[in-house]
């Protein structure tokens, strides 16, 4: 695949358990298209999570390379890996993983000044607004619903305008009519922003609406289809 | 990475409140409100030792001769010099009621004084009246003041006569103060008379031990520096001692300043368990900002700008407690100033001063960063893939290398501020050197409880006795408490069993040991014409076991192959003061000469000596060397011709120089003599020497160690305070790991209750493995302490070392007892809460 935004090849991950050594991946080869979406989909335990952070930089691979935007991230220190993702990645997660001590605005803001925006917190109030949260920017996460503190951690994920958008599972912990709500505010963000988006999901309308799904098994790319020919 | 916004960030984190830090404030404050405190009270003191240095001289200025008055040339050098001169002389004797057998006898310390005593300052006297006023004779008696401890040992009351050699006073009066009782330490309670009224007790004849000061006050425009120098260079090799009011108590100062300092250096022990807490504290509060780490992280920040997030968080914190811990420590001495005051025989001047809490701030800052620094840095290497599983445990141990050195560089700046604020660098070297040691010892100590428990919970020994298994496995586990518990309670464990082992050991060898040994009575001023009716007297008793007599002259040794002694010799005990100086013809009995020859029989060539072997060598003095003696105000130069052993541990009679007969038996001097009697017959034998020769004094040994016992129990008492500030922080250091186990402990209770298990197994399985902890941070106390206590008797003291075993077992069981109770306190929620609840909220 000649226009990969990212890449995979021959990864293997293994994790030091209580009992000894874990396989979680084994022999991953896999592209992601620029600006399409790819949905993780597979049993609990068979490596989608860790694929994704294995993506995202946020884990290194006991072998085998990952490459994003063409820069080899194995072989980056964990500094480097984490100005990269500043300037091209955001990341959802399914426990939303805002600071506490922090309002919905600083949570925003706090990648924007980490990159070193002036306009930090405008650009922030923004992107508070864009994701109907407008009223509630100066609330701790504490003060906010589930539905509200995603929608927070979608907008901190999406304010640096990522060139690549990864998903854990952003729904997981929410109810059927804000999951819809947050899952139509993730496509919009990535679609109006031409991000490329990596959604690990157990939903199958939900991965229904990506352009591709990898099914994984055992840490093993079990299939890789459109989403019509995975339906 | 911008600073700004890393400061930006730590001050939202910062809005959580203080409450998480709790035990790292209780820490920082306490280990720094000891070391401002102790520092303020010493400066306090020092402070009023200089505020008040006329007063507690007695003068602006004042010279002092031993054991005879001032010669006409210093006379009129004082003439000169002062505008007004006072005369006081001082001396030993025995104060006397009744007459034969009825009679009661008391030591004392008589101050007789001319008619400008005090220079500055009043004598408060009981009834209230004047000094003037209290020494005027009455019906031709005259007058005396005296202690309430000597009125109360004689039965006086004020109207009594009582008797000074064969002189008779009139008891008119209570010294409540007097202005310049701080810079005379003495043994025995003190009598004031006039000089005049002495002329006929026959108490200050021909070598009579007595001491002379001329006090002075000087014209404002003096310069006390110049008048010191001169005074030294005319009359210095005669025997003077001079002292101004720039230091008015030396001795005293000396004895404060040290004292203090050793009190710091136990408080530095308080803060380094304190730095346990700090660390744990910190650690504990990283680790439940993992997540937030990791979320940093994954958007973008760097490794640098997490450290200086949670270095400013921690350093801001640190400053909060550094500023109450000063606070406390300046305020607490303040507050107390009446009731410290009326404790001290010392004037103190109670202020803030900024030089201890300096000190103390310095301490604090450098112990804060110490242990600090370490788990702010690996804050560095938690990755962001902690989000997705629990990778607490799997952070590296090491940060970066820079952070290991600035570590080390910290700790090196700690002892290097140690040594340069302790009096005695040696003795802060030692205790720093003990507590790393010490602190050393509880991580393996540590280490090896949590390995052997792990073991012992795996092995089929405990198979069945589930709550037995789940306590070692606990003390064992990954979360265990176990670090930082023994490492806090043992250290303050171990100071505490130090001070024991150490006082129990000194009074043993003082009180109990001692008495065995010493004689009974000391004898001094037995006029050569009295010697053989004293030793007709006590040799012809059947009580008396033994007497030892021999004559005794003081002298001050000025010069040592003609330079002077000083200069040679710095500071050295032997040369800081006058001196026992004895003579003898033939060899005593059981001299051991070590080296060179003692002198034939009626010697009659120019003076020789031999030197007490020990001193000597320190003194750095050999066979052929000049010593020169200044007795009387007349010079004695000396060769010496052998060195022998001086044992000073039996409190018999034992001279540091012996010269040959010929070169003193014709100066004025007296005998001293030692008198080993059994203890009934100790009153009768006081009595009749007491009624034959009324001049003689005589000391009781017992009475003497009693005192010095009594002095021992005061320092014990100070360090233990100290020691027990040690105990407090490691206290609030165990409450503080209890508490952060505290929702583990939780979980498991609400699993083990899920799966069956009682309250009562549960709460026993808590309560062993706090026993575990406690009683393992008490072993370890008591090997510290013995430790430090062999060292202390072995090298400082130089005798023999006994374990105690009383203190050493009460150290155990508190530890144990003390880890036990915070166990229990924190076991009580976990055991309360309902399963259902705790387990839901984990899901």
């Amino acid at each position: 695949m000649s226009d990969a935004i990212l890449s995979l090849r021959d990864v293997r991950l293994v994790l030091m358990g209580n009992a000894g050594p874990v396989n979680i991946l084994n022999g991953i080869d896999l592209d992601v298209e620029r600006g399409k979406a790819l949905g993780l989909v597979g049993p609990s335990g068979s490596g989608k999570s860790s694929l994704l952070m294995l993506l995202g930089g946020l884990e290194k691979a006991t072998s085998g390379t990952v490459t994003a935007l063409g820069q080899n991230l194995s072989a980056m220190n964990e500094d480097a890996l984490a100005r990269f993702r500043r300037d091209n990645m955001g990341v959802v997660f399914q426990s939303f993983h805002l600071i506490p001590t922090m309002t919905a605005l600083e949570n925003v803001a706090t990648p924007l000044e980490l990159a070193g925006h002036r306009d930090a917190f405008e650009r922030a109030r923004a992107e508070l607004e864009l994701v109907g949260l407008g009223t509630r920017v100066d609330h701790y996460p504490a003060q906010l619903s589930g539905g509200e503190q995603q929608r927070v951690a979608l907008a901190r994920a999406a304010a640096p305008r990522p060139k690549i958008l990864l998903a854990d599972e952003p729904t997981g912990n929410l109810d059927g009519e804000t999951s819809d709500a947050i899952v139509k505010l993730l496509f919009d963000l990535s679609d109006r922003f031409a991000a490329t988006l990596v959604l690990v999901t157990h939903s199958r309308e939900l991965a229904a609406r990506c352009d591709r799904v990898v099914r994984l098994k055992d840490g093993r790319i079990e299939e890789t289809a459109t989403a019509e020919a995975a339906q | 990475m911008s600073f700004g916004i890393a400061a930006r960030i730590a001050r939202r984190e910062l809005r959580g409140g203080l409450k998480d830090f709790r035990i790292f404030l209780a820490c920082l404050i306490l280990g720094i409100a000891a070391i401002a405190a102790v520092g303020s009270v010493r400066t306090a003191i020092e402070q009023g030792l200089r505020n008040e240095g006329a007063t507690i001289l007695g003068g602006d200025a004042e010279m002092e001769f031993v054991y005879r008055y001032a010669s006409d040339a210093e006379q009129a050098w004082l003439k000169i010099n002062a505008s007004t001169v006072s005369e006081i002389v001082k001396f030993r004797s025995m104060a006397v009621t009744g007459k034969g057998d009825n009679s009661q006898r008391a030591l004392t310390e008589v101050k007789a004084i001319d008619s400008l005593y005090p220079i500055y300052g009043t004598v408060s006297l009981s009834p209230d009246m004047t000094l003037a006023a209290a020494l005027t004779p009455q019906d031709g008696i005259p007058s005396a003041i005296a202690g309430r401890v000597l009125a109360d040992r004689l039965g006086l009351s004020v109207g009594d006569t009582f008797r000074l050699g064969s002189q008779d006073f009139r008891l008119s009066a209570l010294v409540i103060k007097e202005p310049d009782s701080a810079a005379d330490f003495s043994f025995a309670p003190r009598t004031i008379v006039r000089a005049q009224d002495l002329q006929a007790s026959g108490l200050l004849g021909p070598g009579t031990l007595f001491d002379s000061y001329y006090r002075m006050r000087l014209p404002p425009d003096a310069d006390i520096k110049a008048l010191q120098d001169n005074a030294n260079s005319l009359f210095r090799d005669t025997g003077m001692r001079w002292r101004d009011k720039r230091n008015g108590a030396p001795g005293i100062e000396r004895f404060v300043e040290r004292i203090a300092s050793f009190l710091v250096l136990v408080g530095l022990a308080g803060l380094a368990v304190g730095g346990i807490g700090v660390s744990a504290a910190v650690r504990t509060y990283l680790e439940t900002k993992t997540s937030v780490i990791a979320t940093l992280k994954t958007l973008g920040a760097e490794g640098r700008t997490i450290f200086w997030i949670y270095f400013l968080q921690i350093g801001f914190l640190s400053l909060i407690g550094i500023t109450l811990g000063l606070v406390l420590g300046a305020a607490v001495p303040f507050l107390f100033a009446p009731l410290i005051a009326a404790q001290l025989p010392l004037p103190a001047d109670f202020s803030i001063h900024w030089s201890p809490l300096a000190e103390a701030a310095s301490y604090g800052i450098l112990t804060a960063l110490l242990f600090t620094l370490w788990p702010i840095a690996r804050t560095e290497n938690i990755r962001p893939a902690a989000l997705f599983r629990d990778s607490v445990n799997r952070i590296a141990f090491w940060p970066r290398p820079v952070y290991v050195l600035l570590t080390a560089g910290v700790l090196a700046a700690l002892i290097g501020v140690s040594l340069a604020y302790a009096s005695v660098p040696k003795l802060a070297m030692w205790t720093l050197g003990g507590i790393v040691a010490a602190m050393v010892v509880l991580v393996l100590a540590a280490m090896a409880v949590k390995y052997l428990s792990r073991r012992l919970a795996k092995t089929g020994l405990l198979r069945g006795k589930t709550a037995l298994r789940l306590a070692f496995g606990a003390v064992g586990g990954p979360q265990s408490e176990a670090s930082s518990v023994i490492l806090s309670l043992g250290l303050g464990l171990s100071v505490l069993a130090a001070i024991g082992q150490i006082d129990a050991n000194l009074r043993g060898a003082i009180a109990d040991e001692l008495p065995d040994i010493a004689p009974s009575f000391f004898f001094v001023d037995i006029q050569p014409d009295q010697l053989e009716g004293f030793l007709a007297r006590t040799q012809g008793d059947a009580d008396v076991s033994r007497v030892d007599t021999v004559p005794m002259l003081r002298g001050v040794i000025t010069r040592i192959n003609g330079r002077p002694a000083r200069e040679v010799a710095g500071d050295h005990w032997v040369i800081s003061g006058d001196r026992g100086v004895t003579y003898a013809d033939a060899i005593p009995a059981k001299t051991q000469i070590t080296k060179g020859e003692w002198w034939p029989l009626d010697y009659n060539g120019p003076p020789l000596v031999s030197f007490a072997e020990e001193e000597g060598s320190e003194l750095g003095l050999k066979l052929g060397d000049m010593i020169t003696v200044n007795i009387l105000g007349r010079d004695i130069e000396a060769k010496i011709a052998s060195f022998r052993i001086v044992d000073f541990s039996t409190a018999g009679i034992g001279f540091v120089l012996t010269m040959n007969a010929n070169a003193l038996k014709s100066a004025p001097h007296t005998n001293i003599a030692t008198v080993y009697v059994n203890e009934n017959a100790e009153g009768k034998l006081l009595r009749d020497l007491g009624n034959t020769f009324p001049n003689i004094t005589a000391i009781r040994v017992k009475d003497a160690i009693d005192q010095v016992v009594e002095a021992l129990g005061s320092i014990a008492a100070a360090t233990s305070y100290a020691a027990i500030a040690t105990l407090i922080t490691g206290f609030v250091v165990l409450i503080g790991a209890a508490a952060a186990g505290e929702r583990a402990r939780e979980y498991e209770a609400a699993i083990l209750k899920t799966v069956g298990a009682t309250r009562g197994q549960i709460l026993f399985s808590f309560a062993l493995r706090s026993a575990i902890l406690g009683a393992a941070a008490g072993l370890v106390a008591i090997f510290a302490g013995a430790a430090a206590g062999w060292g202390v008797m072995r090298f400082v003291m130089e005798t023999t070392y006994h374990f105690e075993p009383i203190s050493a077992i009460s150290i155990v069981l508190g530890g144990a007892l003390v880890t036990l109770g915070a166990g229990l306190y924190f076991a009580w929620r976990p055991l309360a809460a309902r399963p259902a609840g705790i387990l839901r909220a984990r899901e």
